[in-house]
């Protein structure tokens, strides 16, 4: 059991390095940006709150203020969930799917452990992944944003929210990809078609933005559950996403281990 | 012949998904247009004072931006954002997945050159492309024509939505690309989804700082949507640079597949 995580984990180690290079590339592309809006005044931030909701979702501020470094950094972190959470759901659906894709199924399966351990090692390592995604990109945004900031202020705190719900939505996406990889007859399509489920929730929440009357639908869109014009603006989390989230993640996982103990693995 | 119709067939299920989820995507987004442009007045007044970096930051410029050509064109941001995924995916898959599913030995002893095995593979991608590409304008059009609250100028509209397809060939030709230079690709998504947002964020970033410099590394930029808004034509350098990547990538993969060793079973 220890064996399969640890080889999972050193399996996973590139391209963890990878997607910690793309984050690094990010914050820090976006964040020397924040000196071209910064200078541009207070103006902005007026103009800002008089627009029309639907203007202010395109682009893309909500009620953030602009002109603080954690406003700005507030626009950045929408992307970079998008990011973990695209590797956390392909991650997840991979990791199960990718013995069978390359055809090394039988080879872990007749080993002396139960399918149940399997999972459980492959989830495990998993949480570590994407810990370790969460804690970079806390550090890289803590830098990045102490370096533009001016005032005394530190935002830590802030950021530290924000990552707090950066996991959740980590998580819970980790856990979709391995419940549909778990269950699904081709697993071939496992990856593909959790990523289309991402992209469609996030395609949702977008249009959520564009229009005040569907904010009904919040609850279908993980992307909706943590925004950071909440968390920054100091309402924080809240709970009913937060129950939910929790629900969702329990229930997926619950869901993989029994999926993938019944399944008939395609060889 | 026959391989270009196997092919077209193998992706006619993803085609159509592709085609459908792109339709669908431009409805819902359109579809809030209406509601979007009552506060058309009270917009433009307050963009004409935004700071120039905020307004070239969301890739939107003034007055046509609450026209129906203005508010597509942010749409089409995420359309093609899509396309090129779709793209990528067919490009690195194509060549790939012969030898990833351990058919190249029987392909490739059959009577036919490996020439001819990549240009059917090729032509079927494109057909391929194309089609979504062909599809989503005309959707988009009835969409416009349907939603619209004044004229708008279609030459525009159209030239607009044909970038879904060159971008798409471009995002084509660098997964054929892809693919050839890594041997060993064992998941198409995950390169195709980073290689796609990379480019993306590049874009969405790049486009604050000095245009000209970033325009040329992403092919996102290469038809800025307020240009061809303006003057109703592409921007040839661009066109004609995007063309020269193509025919690079595609002629370089040409030969690497010709040359390769495969590996057999």
């Amino acid at each position: 059991m220890v064996n399969v995580f640890l080889r999972e984990l050193k399996a996973l180690r590139k391209s963890l390095v990878i997607w910690c290079i793309g984050i690094l590339a990010m914050v820090a592309g976006g964040m020397s940006k924040y000196g071209a809006t910064e200078s541009a005044g207070q103006s902005i931030n007026e103009l800002m709150v008089s627009m029309p909701k639907a203007l202010q979702a395109i682009m893309g501020t909500g009620s953030l203020d602009l002109t603080t470094v954690s406003g700005y950094y507030g626009i950045l972190f929408l992307y970079l969930i998008v990011m973990t959470t695209i590797h956390a759901v392909m991650l997840g659906a991979n990791i199960v799917s990718k013995e069978e894709r390359d055809k090394t199924a039988e080879f872990l399966l007749v080993k002396p452990i139960s399918r149940k351990q399997v999972i459980f090692s492959k989830w495990m390592a998993s949480l570590v992944a994407i810990i370790v995604i969460n804690l970079v990109t806390f550090l890289i945004s803590h830098i990045m944003v102490d370096y533009y900031n001016k005032t005394d202020d530190s935002y830590l705190i802030d950021i530290a929210e924000l990552m707090g719900g950066m996991f959740i939505l980590q998580l819970l996406f980790l856990c979709l990809g391995t419940s549909i990889a778990a269950s699904m007859k081709h697993p071939k399509r496992a990856a593909s078609i959790s990523t289309a489920v991402l992209l469609i929730t996030f395609f949702l929440s977008m249009v959520i933005d564009l229009n005040e009357n569907l904010e009904i639908l919040s609850v279908f869109t993980p992307f909706k559950y943590f925004e950071a014009k909440d968390i920054i603006g100091g309402t924080g989390y809240e709970a009913l996403y937060i129950m939910l989230s929790i629900i969702l993640v329990v229930v997926l996982t619950i869901y993989t281990f029994i999926a993938y103990e019944k399944r008939d693995l395609h060889i | 012949m026959n391989i270009f119709l196997h092919e077209l067939r193998a992706y006619r299920k993803s085609t159509i998904i592709w085609t459908i989820s792109l339709m669908v995507l431009v409805l819902f987004f359109m579809a809030l247009f209406p509601s979007f442009t009552k506060d058309a007045e009270q917009v433009n007044e307050l963009l004409k004072t935004l700071p120039e970096a905020l307004r070239k930051a969301v890739g939107i410029e003034i007055g046509s931006f609450t026209s129906i050509l203005g508010f597509y064109s942010y749409v089409f941001m995420y359309i093609t954002l899509c396309g090129a995924i779709q793209a990528m995916m067919i490009g690195a898959s194509i060549l790939s997945k012969e030898v990833r599913e351990k058919t190249v030995d029987f392909l490739l002893t059959k009577p036919v050159s490996r020439s001819t095995v990549i240009v059917s593979k090729l032509s079927a991608a494109f057909v391929s492309i194309a089609i979504t590409s062909l599809f989503f304008v005309l959707w988009a059009y009835f969409i416009a024509l349907y939603v619209r609250t004044d004229d708008f100028n279609e030459q525009a509209f159209f030239l607009l939505s044909f970038t879904l397809f060159f971008v798409q060939v471009m995002f084509l030709a660098i997964g054929v690309i892809a693919s050839m230079l890594l041997p060993k690709l064992k998941s198409v998504l995950s390169i195709s989804l980073g290689v796609v947002f990379a480019f993306f964020f590049i874009g969405m970033f790049g486009s604050t700082v000095g245009e000209a410099s970033v325009r040329y590394i992403t092919p996102f930029k290469y038809f800025d949507s307020m240009y061809i808004i303006k003057n109703s034509q592409y921007e040839w350098s661009y066109l004609i640079v995007g063309l020269m990547w193509v025919i690079t990538a595609l002629v370089a993969s040409f030969f690497i597949y010709t040359k390769r060793d495969m590996d057999a079973v």
